[in-house]
């Protein structure tokens, strides 16, 4: 359920220091921490590049060629990249017939084309999709995740996984991050033209004011960068809620998805600390976040509580059974 | 789906295409039967994911038994068995006529429709052999509208897509067939 490529859209890089789950380091509200500190600086790093670019000289003509350049390879490369890097191995349905068939059948009701299936060998249980369009999609599952799940639960998951490629989750948060980025381009360039061609030309006073101006686009770009990564972590949230209803609308069983998201953050909570470590590259998978109810932490996690999405699911079982409002 | 849809990441389930596409068999059959010598297996079946609600149990429920009672009139029998996969066959057998299937098929997916469950269907299949006697199946894809052939071959999830584009070719005027081929869905483990 963890989409890794939600994360893309701040650099591929991003796609691996993610959210950990509580674990055995202890409160894993620091390792979290930690790991969306690495996320906030790859991308700090990656606008004051940019900015150091403008202010050395380079023209917006050069800057639009390596921001399309950094967009088509986020949305050609990145996918393919986080399977590979993954260890993810596209299986056949002679290998895998039962993942298969539940592809199958939700493709039938979603009425989606077939996306390729992936199987990754790991004994941590989760799932992902990635794809840039609904033909160009891939639904991956673990190895654990098969063998933990009965059939009802695994295809809530995979329902889970199929609305992440009906939404086109993977286009819409590579758009959403990349207009971001392009913003603090535009207001970086803004004040740098406002600012008189930055510092180092002009001699006394025109300096002074060159230099603020550095100050203040650095001071704006950073402001801005800070604003868009909690903003693009709340959509992110409300994509997965988005997906989890999507989910139990297609299998019309919530509860099923319910059962198998209680089953997965169990399991991962219960899963040893050299497994984690070993787990460390493909941290991006895990699914359900962490216990950092009513912190900060909220507001910066990509996925929303496990107790949340389990109200939600809750509230459509009583729909569907007449229950509920 | 359209793109604010995908945007505001919602979406609904699609309901069934118009029934006629579903009848389109019985005129393809006269023509399969007498230029292809593919003859009916006198079995079809219906594929739907039950809801675990009372409403949902009782609108299947009752509509088994009108399904029975008109089945048992044009000599059919009925059956209802679920699957590893959680969904719920209804099977007609009907060796008399393929027309009699189609009927009984379509009264099972409008009672469901009428009940206002139609986005839960998801196929209808209907049997066939060639004259060498080897399975042919002839799936209807609820939500498209569409049909398709699927072959299965020797071997564990293997099916003969050699066969399956040649029914295509040889039946395609006169049935909707799914133009894309990723859509073909194979159906494992049909219980008949």
């Amino acid at each position: 359920m963890r989409l890794s490529l939600r994360e893309k859209g701040f650099g591929v890089c991003d796609h691996f220091p993610m959210t950990s789950k509580r674990s055995a380091f202890g409160r894993d509200r620091g390792l979290q921490g930690r790991m969306l500190l690495t996320m906030f600086l790859l991308g700090l790093l990656y606008a004051i590049l940019i900015g150091a670019l403008i202010a050395a000289g380079a023209g917006g003509v050069t800057i639009a060629v390596v921001a399309v350049a950094l967009f088509g390879f986020q949305l050609l490369a990145s996918d393919k990249l986080a399977l590979a890097t993954m260890g993810a191995r596209t299986v056949t349905p002679q290998e895998q017939p039962e993942l298969h068939a539940i592809v199958e059948r939700l493709c039938v009701q979603a009425d989606l084309p077939k996306p390729r299936v992936a199987v990754m060998d790991h004994r941590m249980p989760n799932a992902f999709a990635t794809g840039r369009t609904q033909k160009a999609a891939t639904v991956c599952a673990t190895t654990g995740l098969l063998a933990m799940l009965e059939p009802a639960e695994l295809e809530g998951v995979i329902g889970h996984e199929l609305t992440h490629v009906i939404n086109r989750d993977v286009m819409v948060m590579t758009i959403a991050s990349f207009f971001a980025m392009v913003a603090a381009v535009i207001i970086r360039f803004a004040f740098f033209f406002g600012g008189g061609f930055g510092g180092g030309y002009g001699g006394g006073r025109g300096r002074d004011d060159g230099e603020e101006a550095v100050l203040l686009i650095i001071l704006v770009s950073v402001v801005v960068y800070a604003v868009s990564f909690v903003l693009l972590r709340t959509l992110s949230r409300y994509r997965e809620y988005a997906a989890d209803r999507g989910s139990a609308i297609l299998t019309g069983r919530p509860s099923a998805l319910a059962s198998a998201l209680i089953k997965i953050s169990g399991t991962i909570e219960r899963i040893p600390s050299n497994d984690l470590r070993s787990a460390e590259g493909m941290s991006a998978f895990f699914i359900v976040p962490a216990r950092a109810k009513q912190s900060l932490m909220n507001v910066f996690a990509d996925h929303p509580p496990l107790e949340k999405r389990l109200a939600a699911l809750a509230r459509l079982e009583a729909q569907l059974q007449g229950t509920g409002s | 789906m359209g793109l604010f849809d995908a945007l505001v990441g919602r979406h609904a389930v699609k309901g069934p295409a118009a029934r006629e596409r579903l009848f389109a068999l019985s005129t393809a059959y006269v023509t399969l039967s007498t230029e292809y010598s593919i003859e009916s297996a006198g079995v079809a079946g219906i594929v739907f994911q039950p809801l675990a609600t009372a409403d949902f149990e009782s609108i299947v429920g009752d509509m088994e038994q009108v399904v029975k009672a008109t089945a048992g009139d044009l000599g059919a029998t009925i059956e209802s068995k679920d699957d590893g996969y959680g969904c719920r066959w209804l099977i007609v057998r009907d060796p008399a006529s393929v027309e009699d299937l189609v009927v009984s098929i379509n009264g099972v997916s409008s009672a469901i429709e009428d009940g206002g469950y139609g986005e839960r269907l998801l196929c209808a299949v209907f049997a066939f052999r060639d004259a060498k006697g080897a399975a042919i199946n002839f799936i209807y894809n609820y939500k498209r509208g569409s049909w398709y052939p699927f072959v299965p071959a020797a071997g564990e999830q293997q099916r003969s897509t050699e066969r399956e584009l040649q029914l295509k070719a040889q039946i395609g005027g006169e049935l909707p067939i799914e133009p894309e081929l990723e859509r073909w869905f194979p159906l494992w483990g049909i219980p008949f």
